[in-house]
């Protein structure tokens, strides 16, 4: 077997395990949620549901990750996707779990930027685990003030960036680094930045992999985050 | 009655305020903290009759904490529990430490940890440090 195919398998099964760390944490949420009410306390139903919709979430853009990677070995043709419309419509779907975790949700998408190539699904999704793995860990930094978090979009040397960013100084290129050498062998691989798996962070490496694009640590204004450059479409740029 | 202040370590926010729910509930005064540094801070301000504490922390370890705690004389003898998404069983060569070293009355792990569980955990560990204090 040559070693690129081996690649594949150990790299799902390592997110497996990554994940399977990090459904842990919402599982327990529930369960203890619901266990208030034995205490005599009413459980908060829409955190419950807030809860589920986002692992859910997080099982969909793994297995997304997995069919994208397999997709990619015959081909996968990206369409011309609006930045800004994934950034808004990730922003929707993270809306509950901001709340939750009492963290301030910010769209940056100021600025005229053209189409991108990219896959649609697979970029929102990606973006959704980012975001999912930093709400979860923001209010853990130890800073006093309310948290925030930024879906912004700006160009770049080598095209448009889109990107979550936060201000967490542990998120550096070393830490993301360790991270990757780390997960699904560590339960908590970027130590700096999470006490959690931070699955959602992995899941989308694996399906930028998939989309031959590669996830960075970026900066925005003053903000710390990840981000993926993405090329711009000129197909339609023509139109 | 004076209320037993639980000092809780606990990164998750969520999971952090139910357990500080469900404290609450039975009277206890509880001081959430979700780092290390806070944990300490917090200990030196309030002074906690117990320490309720995960070892996964941003930064710096829950057992980093813990012997940093420890090294203070006045909080030696102050009860603690870890209440872990880590399984006990990866503490198994070091269990001499925790106990020993860092005085870890109950090692439980959060998974099979029921919040009564938790509470009835709690509750003995004070009752056994009474009886240490009168006696």
């Amino acid at each position: 077997m040559h070693s690129a195919d081996r690649q594949g398998p150990e790299i799902s099964q390592q997110l497996l395990l990554s994940i399977a760390e990090q459904m842990k944490l919402p599982l327990l949420q529930i369960s203890r949620q619901v266990e208030l009410s034995r205490l005599g306390l009413e459980p908060d139903l829409n955190q419950i549901q807030a809860l589920a919709a986002n692992t859910l979430y997080l099982i969909d853009a793994y297995s997304l990750g997995l069919q994208l990677q397999r997709q990619f070995k015959f081909e996968l043709t990206p369409d011309s996707v609006s930045v800004a419309s994934v950034l808004y419509d990730a922003c929707q779907q993270l809306d509950g779990l901001a709340r939750l975790y009492n963290v301030q949700l910010e769209l940056n998408i100021s600025g005229k930027y053209g189409p991108v190539l990219a896959h649609k699904r697979g970029l929102q999704s990606a973006i959704v685990g980012i975001a999912s793995a930093l709400i979860e860990t923001l209010p853990a930094q130890g800073n006093k003030d309310k948290a925030v978090l930024q879906l912004a979009t700006h160009r770049c040397r080598y095209g448009i960036v889109a990107g979550v960013y936060a201000t967490v100084p542990g998120l550096t290129s070393d830490a993301l680094r360790k991270g990757r050498r780390l997960y699904g062998l560590s339960r908590q691989p970027i130590v700096d930045v999470s006490h959690t798996s931070g699955a959602g962070i992995f899941v989308a490496d694996a399906i930028f992999k998939a989309m031959s694009l590669r996830l960075n640590v970026s900066r925005h204004h003053k903000l710390y985050g990840l981000g993926v450059v993405l090329r711009p479409s000129s197909q339609l740029v023509l139109v | 009655m004076i209320a037993k202040v639980v000092l809780l370590v606990e990164p998750d926010k969520v999971l952090g305020s139910v357990y500080a729910s469900a404290l609450r509930v039975k009277g206890y005064y509880v001081c959430h903290v979700m780092t290390a540094q806070e944990a300490v801070i917090a200990a030196d301000e309030r002074c906690p009759d117990i320490v309720v504490c995960e070892i996964q922390l941003v930064r710096h370890s829950g057992i980093e904490f813990l012997y940093e705690f420890r090294s203070y004389t006045d909080w030696q003898t102050i009860p603690v529990i870890i209440l872990s998404s880590v399984p006990a069983m990866e503490f198994d060569n070091s269990r001499n430490g925790l106990q020993d070293h860092l005085g870890v009355r109950k090692y439980l792990y959060k998974p099979s940890t029921s919040l009564v569980l938790l509470l009835r955990t709690i509750e003995d560990s004070l009752s056994v440090n009474n009886v240490a204090a009168q006696d």
